[in-house]
């Protein structure tokens, strides 16, 4: 079916506009001590025949570097896993100890449970992992790949109704795309947490002052936003563009000096920091998603 | 008569989005290689001192969205070309003032999109490129996207195919995409590839 019959089908499936979801299974907690604990007791030389691109070194590299620095999580070059890229932090945040565990079983046994979901990925994303290329550093990352990967077969919305099954280079499709529910639902599943969001994917949350709205909320809060990247990092030169929301990004903190707006956000492995209006404000957000910490 | 005014009027829009944007010079970078490889060797040394990327974001290439990059922390800020905020802030954050605005110009007069580098690994290993884009003269039809050239600068040769196209490396076959493009050989080195979106 045509891209052009796909962005119709999806039009018409409006999602809710306040979405909320209750805490799931919630964890019991872990340190970055004891998931440390963990990782050198294991044999990190051993190769898993159920991963055959995945080499041993760079999976135990990245899960100590995910464990030092969990702000180094990074979805890849040109790919659609921003979505699970903001799911790392709020993870890592909650449970690094659940993270190491989990992605040792998935490397041993090809399946793993994670805050009571069940993870049995396809045998086209055992393959594809560790194999990835071109995305930056995520190219010597294979614990990320893996956890990325898994994450995308594993849930699904309504953006990936015509492609379920991972093929090569999907990663960069709809294959792997996220939706605002779905996101929430990803959050709630796996950290077990109260997510609450406003918003939709096509029309903006009826908030009259964005930054009042997430001023109030920051400190007490993780806050995730959904928005329109296109607009405060444009691709092309055209004026009229269609506006739909495009990335997921973490806020870190938000401040406001003569009508400009300076915010600070995680999202590729790093923090960036941007002056925006506050016009331009409201125009890029799409979803605000409030976590409990 | 209005029916058929009507019949017009869709057969054109027809007509119009089944034609793409034709870029007037097939042969931009050869006309223009001397300026465009000037930029990317002072956009290597510059940034090899301190990170950073470029971008033009309006049509008359006079707003340019400045990206200082650092270990820790990105800042990404947008500035008018006369503004005195640009040099005050690149001598804020320990740039090459001088050495930048000469690169903007460059840029600005040879039409220069972007420019940024670009990392990616071979055996494990960390390498560079350097991607530019270049937003040539065109025929744009209604609704047709913009079209730009990019360019990518390798450091060392690439493997090509018969076709000319990029490959990932002399073992495989595969050809290589950035950002979803496959490119095309001008050198050993240096790579084309026509796209809709600058960066």
């Amino acid at each position: 079916m045509s891209t052009h019959y796909k962005s119709v089908f999806y039009l018409f499936l409006l999602p809710f506009f306040f979405l909320e979801s209750r805490a799931g299974n919630v964890f019991s907690g872990s340190t970055k001590k004891e998931a440390i604990e963990f990782l050198d007791q294991i044999d990190q030389t051993k190769k898993s025949q159920l991963w055959p691109n995945v080499k041993p070194k760079l999976f135990y590299d990245n899960l100590k570097l995910n464990l030092e620095n969990p702000m180094s999580f990074y979805p890849g070059r040109s790919t659609n896993f921003c979505a699970y890229g903001a799911l790392s932090y709020l993870v890592m945040e909650k449970d690094p100890l659940g993270y190491v565990r989990f992605m040792n079983d998935l490397y041993d046994k090809g399946e793993a449970i994670f805050n009571a979901n069940h993870f049995k990925p396809s045998k086209a994303v055992m393959v594809a992992a560790g194999s990835l290329q071109f995305k930056g550093v995520l190219d010597i990352r294979h614990a990320e790949q893996v956890w990325f990967l898994v994450l995308a077969d594993k849930f699904k919305g309504y953006l990936n109704f015509f492609n379920k099954r991972y093929h090569d280079d999907d990663e960069n499709s709809f294959w792997a795309a996220t939706n605002l529910s779905k996101f929430n639902r990803m959050v709630n599943k796996m950290c077990g947490v109260h997510v609450k969001a406003v918003g939709s994917d096509l029309i903006k949350p009826w908030v009259k002052d964005p930054y009042s709205y997430l001023q109030k909320r920051i400190d007490s809060n993780i806050i995730s936003l959904y928005i329109n990247n296109r607009i405060i990092h444009k691709k092309n030169h055209d004026k009229i563009k269609f506006s739909i929301p495009t990335h997921f990004i973490i806020l870190r903190q938000i401040r406001k000096e003569n009508n400009m707006i300076t915010l600070r956000y995680w999202d590729y492995g790093g923090e960036t920091e941007m002056q925006i209006s506050t016009g331009t404000l409201k125009k890029i957000i799409f979803g605000i998603i409030t976590i409990d910490k | 008569m209005i029916g058929n005014l009507f019949t017009v009027l869709i057969s054109c829009l027809l007509l119009a989005t089944s034609c793409s944007t034709k870029i007037i010079s097939t042969n931009y970078y050869q006309e223009k290689k001397g300026t465009v490889d000037s930029i990317e060797s002072r956009y290597e040394k510059l940034n090899a001192r301190k990170p950073f990327a470029i971008a033009f974001t309006d049509k008359k290439l006079n707003i340019i969205s400045l990206e200082m990059i650092s270990d820790s922390l990105t800042r990404i800020y947008e500035f008018n070309l006369g503004e005195q905020r640009l040099g005050d802030t690149l001598l804020k954050f320990n740039y090459d003032t001088a050495g930048i605005y000469y690169l903007i110009r460059k840029m600005q007069q040879t039409k220069v999109t972007w420019i940024n580098s670009v990392d990616y690994y071979v055996n494990d290993q960390p390498q560079q490129l350097i991607y530019l884009s270049i937003k040539p003269v065109t025929i744009r039809y209604l609704f047709s996207p913009p079209k730009y050239i990019a360019l990518g600068y390798f450091r060392t040769a690439q493997s090509f195919d018969e076709k000319g196209r990029l490959l990932d490396n002399r073992r495989t076959k595969q050809v290589r995409k950035i950002k979803g493009q496959v490119f095309y050989r001008i050198t050993d080195r240096i790579c084309y590839t026509i796209t809709d979106k600058y960066r």
